[in-house]
């Protein structure tokens, strides 16, 4: 019987539309992708049917086919309601496991063979003619079947069972809809929130029902070679993770089995109701002689008590509704469990300001608020048919308006109950965290409203789409195309073409949010305007009665529309108008209208034309002297300025190429003593002067210029926020022009390069070409400046250098700067209403400028400053300056802190609001300060040559002397998880290389190497030569460098000077293994044993399994003799874990390891809890967690 | 007066329900008989404009419901054979909904309608039940309590005892009797008992087309001494309607009930008798299938 029924349910759902197009969309996924590398993972280096893409796309196929499953289990129960045909089939004899898992079975059977799809997907995609054969790997047949049997299936087994169980419970379509949208909503805000942090994967990895993150753990660390050719062994994390979710899924159908009321829908209780009141309305005689009425009147009062009742009956019928109750506590959850999740100490958190909370709220909010419109919108406008109450209803002699508007209306209303219900949770969660600055106009202004206005608008649309669609599901299915295309992105880019589109809104706590709220309220009105446009549409072409044709709607439009919806349309149609005009002034007039494709082009033309120039001797900036004025409220800077220049070349220089890099930018003027003009390119903004009398060596010529900045209006992309009401920070390439052309290439995308007929332009020049040696990094030579700064009265300017004057007149305050030290003509200056706090080190004046709200991390920052200083002046040599500072700058889309000469300014989220609370002593803003204060030195004194391994002079060392400052004031036992942190970063970053790594001495642009590998190879050299040598050898490269010019400092001057400090020949294959190669070791603590000995000391045993590997660019390793001193320790606690320190020390000695297995026996003072082997992670490990175990009780 | 000119409807799908309906309806109780599928349904919704026809004209008094529906429905009150109802909602709020879309503006006027309909419609007691929770029949007497908001001018009522028990039709038809005899109503029905009783107009409509029309004293009068009846057994059956022109068949006591058309007396054991109007319909649709 079970089969039978199964074999039927197989053969039912085979009739429906739905599966063949899920057929066509699970085969066509993993084909386009093969074929013509059109679908996801397309960028990875991987072969495109490697096993790790195979199980990928089966993980990722069958995540999404949920929508499918969920859609036929459902159906097994529902449509029965749904037909009436329930009691009859009920009533054959039919067992209720054989009704219910007879259907499921073949439901499953259904999905199950949809889902096997993917794999012709890949295997006809990889045969397919012009198919690039470099990222096509050999199928292999095991692979599908793992992806298959042991990713896939059970993946689609837990979301069949689970939303089975939910609809046959339910039996409720809506409710199952609400499950799957509450089950994915809490899954992802849980894996966002999540994230990867370490220390929970391991649980998370068996709790997370795909096996997403087993996956990633398992794969993690795998480079190219290894993700094409290995699967991950099918045990722990992995093998856990399907057990319990295939006993999850079974508990599911057994609640299925036992919740399902296998008699009449509703069960017994709404019947014995019914009868009762049937029974009450019985009682009362009845009368009958003719009613008395009042008479209806139609008019202007009429109609809006028409319009106010109607929206009460619509709202009121949602908000009853337990979907809504549903929802709304729905959305409290989501927002509280993603906010929450975000305070984890690891994710660097800020307080939680109404600004910083906004956007969260907004990424939660991304793309639910469409979907419960859309959902919303098809129950609304269909509700009189489903319920069949349209024949009455319709007769009735309300205009057609009396439905759309209420209704738009209702579905507004429950979004905007939704987003006030988040900011009652986000404003609980502010208190909760202990914060109280609770700002609720600006939930409301930056919140409420333009969600709430948002969301009209897809409802709008919404109900327009319905209106004219022939059915529910096909408005529904429209509408979901609407959510793919703009979920993708598959949309114009101008917001005059795209429907609701509006340009990006930032926020910044210090700024107020104030300086660029226009253009997103006109691009709302725009559409708003074409809303109200659609809504009257929908008034004159609502279906009502019978009439469904739309050919007999539109003859009955036409009759319709005259009185109010004319004069509505009008006013629509006009404001439309207006507002576009309007809108395309700012975006297309007053502001560059830039697509991503002609965002590339531009870059694209100008390396084209004069890149030719770069490496022509130039001559450089010596001396800079600046009046800038800034006018924030305007947007608006003025820069009068002249550059000394200098010939250090040893050759004549006849041209002067002044060029600038910020299209924002415009020259005004500009001139060169004893040059004349040659050469002009107002589009591209490039100058070449020509000298009279060419400049001799060593010469000096005197250049002025003008230049202006002057942001107006909104754009349709991304507001510039550098100049804001409060808050603005401008770099020398924002503000100046640049002599000579510069090397780096324009455009970096290999794929871009070649669509623009761009040859490709390695860069950084390698290592050995001598002539890069020539150029500083980032273009940026030794000079000294004098820079005037002003600003409106109320702002503190701040720029590099000593501030020997500070005047407020006429409305403007105007300091001026001296830096007399050299300074690289790199700089940026600052405007804000700062709070000011200063303390000394030395001759040395800290400072802090911060917004006054903002006052939180001040004293850290300046006891950050202070530790740092005193760290590199007695390890490295003198700071150059009287000053050093942090300023603040508004966060808007900025998150970091930049290291300028003796000024540092970071955005207000990266240090100034982080909300350390809860960190650790290694918390990123301390790190950050001893890290930029580090480039005072590293970048500012020392320089290096712009060309291969630049990075390891500047990111490295800065990252290194980071660490140590860390370590001097902490002690080094309590580094492991400051270290086990760079490692995971490394790893994980290496494991994405997607053009090749290198060793140190040649990293380019990858970070992964300049900071964390980097650090690493620093941190362990300090600890195997000793700080006291690497820091000799550092203060050796910096005093023959310092303020020098070409040729400038190469990687390979820092590896010399560490082998000078190096003694022994493991020493110096050290350096070899960490500079030279791509070194990694694999080592291992197992079966520790204690045994107390007689004189009341502990004998320990530990077996260490010790290997290392070198490897190549591509990740091919290749197996390494192992012969080092490796440390061992012996502990009471469990290094890297909270309260461990110094005292739970037992033991830490450093000892010969070599390849393979080794038994060390030690002899402890105490008793050890836990033992291992490089126990605080100094060396590159892929597995970092295995070098500690726990020791066991006595006698094993 | 509601006055139908040469009425034609075709659905899209080429079914012809409505075939040139001419009819001219004065105020009072209208019966409309016909069977399952004889197009009653469509010609009540054509006049109830929820369906424009594809041809013809519908007037009632001075509006003209094809080019202005928005007018007629202002004095219309209409009650279809299958409503539903939303859920959560009580018969009182559902009332009380409806009396807004036909223009009650003021809360006291709608006051008054529903708890006036409630009472008459016998929901009284129930007014705050969940309109899901009641019986056909309650809802039934919903339907007639909403067609009656705003004093209509015109009432339309398809099948409206379908579901009920006796006594509540009953009921039910005295209400509609009363309210008949100010304004006009068009009651459809396949039963024949609710136009007998109740109106003194009527017509039979069958695959689209009027096949009969007047007042139902005129016609029973008209069919006297042409019907015949006898009991026969079952078996016979096929026999007599092969040689008779059999109107209707009906179980009565365990024989077959038959009933003949036959302006002389046929014999063979058949005994005339006075026609119901019963006999009138299904001699109409006996006729009209044999044209057919």
């Amino acid at each position: 019987m079970l089969a039978r029924i199964a074999a039927f349910e197989f053969r039912y759902l085979l009739k429906n539309p739905l599966l063949w197009m899920a057929a066509a969309i699970v085969f066509l996924l993993p084909f386009a992708s093969l074929a013509f590398g059109i679908g996801f993972e397309e960028d990875v280096r991987v072969y495109k049917n490697s096993p790790y893409e195979v199980i990928s796309k089966y993980m990722i196929i069958s995540c999404m086919f949920m929508f499918a499953t969920t859609v036929f289990v459902s159906n097994i129960v529902l449509r029965d309601d749904e037909t009436g045909f329930g009691p009859i089939l009920r009533s054959t004899g039919i067992s209720k496991f054989d009704y219910l898992f007879g259907r499921f079975l073949g439901a499953l059977a259904i999905v199950a063979l949809c889902l096997a799809l993917v794999s012709p997907g890949i295997w006809l995609g990889s045969l397919m003619p012009g198919v690039d054969p470099a990222t096509i790997g050999p199928n292999r047949i095991g692979d599908h079947l793992y992806a298959y049997f042991l990713i896939g299936l059970p993946n689609v087994l837990i979301t069949a069972s689970v939303f089975f169980a939910l609809a046959t419970v339910s039996r409720s379509m809506m409710g199952t809809y609400l499950g799957l949208l509450a089950f994915l909503g809490l899954y992802f805000s849980l894996l966002s929130a999540i994230g990867w942090r370490a220390e929970i994967v391991q649980s998370f990895g068996i709790a997370e029902p795909f096996t997403n993150r087993a996956f990633d753990d398992a794969t993690r660390y795998w480079t190219t070679p290894e993700r094409n050719t290995l699967l991950p062994e099918f045990s722990g994390t992995l093998l856990y993770n399907r057990l319990l979710w295939i006993g999850i899924s079974i508990l599911f159908l057994a609640a299925a089995y036992f919740g399902f009321d296998f008699a009449e829908k509703g069960g017994s209780r709404r019947r014995r109701r019914k009868e009762k009141i049937a029974a009450a309305a019985e009682d009362v005689a009845a009368s009958a002689s003719p009613p008395i009425l009042p008479t209806p009147r139609h008019g202007g009062r009429a109609a809006w008590a028409l319009l106010a009742l109607r929206t009460r009956f619509e709202v009121k019928q949602v908000v009853r509704s337990p979907a809504f109750i549903i929802l709304m506590l729905y959305a409290a959850s989501l927002v509280w469990v993603g906010v929450i999740m975000e305070w984890q100490p690891e994710n660097r958190p800020s307080y939680p300001l109404t600004v910083t909370l906004i956007p969260e709220l907004e990424s939660i909010f991304f793309i639910l608020p469409l979907i419960i419109v859309i959902i919303y919108t098809g129950e609304l406008v269909w509700r009189e048919r489903d319920r069949r109450m349209h024949e009455i209803v319709d007769a009735a002699p309300h205009p057609n308006w009396a439905y759309v508007v209420p209704k738009t209306a209702a579905v507004a209303l429950v979004l905007f109950s939704m987003f006030l219900v988040s900011v009652a949770v986000a404003v609980a969660l502010q208190l909760y965290l202990g914060f109280a600055g609770i700002e609720l106009g600006t939930y409301f202004l930056w919140f409420l409203l333009p969600m709430t206005w948002d969301a009209m608008l897809a409802a709008a649309l919404a109900v327009f789409v319905q209106t004219l669609s022939p059915h529910k599901f096909a408005g529904w299915g429209i509408m979901m195309l609407y959510v793919a295309a703009k979920f993708t992105g598959i949309v114009p880019e101008h917001n005059l073409l795209n429907y609701a589109g509006h340009p990006p809104v930032t926020y910044s706590d210090m700024d107020g949010v104030t300086s660029f709220r226009e253009g997103p309220w006109v691009f709302r009105l725009y559409w708003g305007a074409f809303a109200l446009l659609l809504l009257v549409a929908a008034h004159l072409l609502w279906r009502r009665g019978a009439e469904v044709g739309i050919r007999a709607r539109l003859k009955l439009a036409r009759a319709r529309f005259r009185g109010a919806p004319r004069v509505v349309a009008g006013g629509a149609l006009l404001t439309f108008a207006a507002s576009g005009a309007y809108a395309f002034y700012n975006t297309n007039v007053l502001n560059r209208y830039e697509t991503a494709e002609s965002g590339e082009a531009w870059p694209a033309e100008f390396e084209k034309r004069y890149i030719k120039y770069h490496g022509l001797p130039q001559p450089s900036v010596s001396h800079v002297k600046l009046d800038v004025a800034l006018y924030p409220s305007e947007r608006r800077a003025e820069v009068k300025g002249a550059y000394l220049l200098r010939n250090l070349e040893n050759r004549p220089i006849a041209d002067v190429h002044l060029l600038l890099l910020d299209r924002d930018l415009k020259l005004v003027a500009a001139a060169v003593g004893g040059g004349r003009l040659a050469f002009e390119d107002r589009k591209y903004g490039y100058r070449i002067f020509r000298l009279d009398r060419p400049m001799a060596p060593g010469e000096t010529r005197l250049m002025t210029f003008e230049t202006r900045r002057w942001h107006r209006g909104f754009a349709n992309g991304e507001p510039n926020t550098r100049i804001a009401d409060n808050g603005t920070f401008l770099s020398n390439d924002e503000l100046l022009p640049v002599v000579g052309m510069p090397g780096p290439p324009m455009v970096v995308s290999a794929a871009a390069r070649q669509e623009y007929g761009l040859p490709p332009r390695p860069w950084p020049p390698k290592l050995e070409d001598l002539s890069g040696t020539k150029n500083p990094v980032g273009g940026n030579s030794w000079t000294t400046a004098d820079i005037t700064l002003s600003t409106t009265a109320g702002q503190m300017p701040i720029a590099p250098g000593r501030k020997v004057s500070d005047v407020t007149r006429g409305g403007r305050r105007i300091a001026r700067f001296v830096s007399d030290a050299p300074i690289r003509s790199r700089f940026a200056v600052q405007s804000a209403r700062y709070a000011e706090r200063r303390r000394r080190y030395g001759d040395v004046d800290l400072a802090v400028y911060y917004h006054p709200a903002h006052a939180w991390n001040v004293d850290l920052m300046l006891e950050m400053l202070g530790a740092s200083l005193a760290y590199y002046e007695s390890n490295f040599g003198p700071y150059q300056f009287d000053q050093a500072r942090v300023i603040e700058f508004p966060g808007y889309k900025y998150n970091y802190a930049q290291a300028f000469a003796n000024t540092i300014p970071s955005s207000e989220s990266y240090l100034f609001t982080a909300d350390l609370r809860a960190a650790d002593k290694f918390n990123h803003v301390a790190a950050t300060i001893a890290h930029e204060i580090a480039h005072q030195y590293w970048a500012h004194q020392l320089t290096p040559a712009e060309m291969q391994g630049a990075m390891l002079l500047v990111e490295s060392l800065a990252q290194y002397s980071a660490m140590m400052v860390m370590k001097s004031m902490h002690g080094g036992d309590q580094m492991r998880r400051p270290l086990q942190e760079q490692l995971d970063h490394y790893l994980a970053g290496r494991a994405w290389e997607k053009m090749e790594e290198t060793p140190l001495i040649r990293v380019g642009h990858q970070r992964y190497l300049m900071y964390n590998k980097g650090a690493l190879a620093l941190y362990l050299l300090q600890e195997r030569l000793g700080e006291a040598a690497v820091n000799r050898a550092l203060r050796s490269l910096l005093e023959k460098h310092r303020f020098k010019g070409a040729p400038y400092a190469r990687s390979l001057d820092l590896v010399a000077a560490l082998r000078a400090e190096a003694k022994t020949a493991d020493d110096q294959r050290l350096i070899t293994d960490l500079f030279e190669r791509i070194t990694l070791y694999d080592l291992k603590a197992l079966e520790p044993a204690v045994r107390k000995r007689a004189d009341g000391r502990w004998d320990v045993t530990l077996t260490v399994e010790a290997k290392k590997y070198y490897a190549d660019a591509q990740g091919n390793e290749k197996p390494a003799p192992l012969s080092e001193p490796i440390e061992i320790g012996l502990f009471t606690a469990e290094p890297g874990s909270g309260a461990f320190d110094r005292r739970h020390v037992v033991l830490m000695r450093r000892q010969p390891i070599r390849s393979g297995r080794q038994i060390l026996k030690l002899v402890a003072d105490r008793r050890p809890s836990h033992a291992g082997v490089d126990p605080y992670n100094f060396y590159i490990d892929r597995n970092s967690a295995d070098n500690l175990v726990p020791v066991p009780p006595d006698g094993s | 007066m509601l006055e139908l000119n040469d009425v034609s409807h075709v659905y899209a799908n080429g079914t012809r329900a409505l075939d040139h309906v001419s009819l001219t309806i004065a105020r009072g109780m209208y019966g409309l008989l016909g069977p399952n599928g004889a197009g009653k349904s469509t010609l009540m919704r054509a006049v109830a404009t929820l369906q424009t026809p594809t041809e013809g004209r519908i007037r009632f008094g001075d509006i003209d419901a094809v080019a202005d529906p928005g007018r007629l429905r202002r004095t219309l009150g209409y009650l279809p054979q299958d409503f539903g109802v939303y859920p959560r909602v009580s018969a009182y709020e559902m009332l009380d909904h409806l009396a807004v879309l036909k223009g009650l503006a003021s809360a006291a006027d709608r006051k008054a309608t529903v708890e006036t309909l409630l009472q008459q419609t016998n929901l009284w007691p129930v007014r705050k039940k969940a309109l899901t929770a009641f019986s056909g029949g309650m809802r039934q007497r919903f339907g007639i309590a909403q067609a009656l908001i705003g004093n209509p001018e015109l009432i339309i009522v398809d099948e409206p005892t379908a579901g009920l028990d006796p006594e509540e039709r009953n009921r039910f038809l005295n209400l509609l009797a009363e309210i008949g005899e100010n304004v006009v109503v068009i009651l459809s029905t396949h039963i024949v008992d609710d136009v007998a009783d109740l109106c003194p107009r009527m017509a039979v409509l069958a695959g689209g087309r009027i096949q009969l029309e007047g007042a139902p004293i005129d016609l029973i009068r008209a069919t006297r001494g042409r019907i015949w009846m006898k009991a026969i057994d079952r078996a016979e059956l096929e026999r007599y309607r092969s040689e008779y022109e059999l109107i209707s068949t009906r179980l009565f006591a365990g024989r077959t009930l038959v009933h003949i058309l036959s302006g002389t007396d046929p014999g063979n054991g058949f005994e005339p008798v006075e026609g119901g109007l019963e006999d009138v319909y299904f001699s109409t649709l006996a006729q009209s299938r044999r044209a057919a």
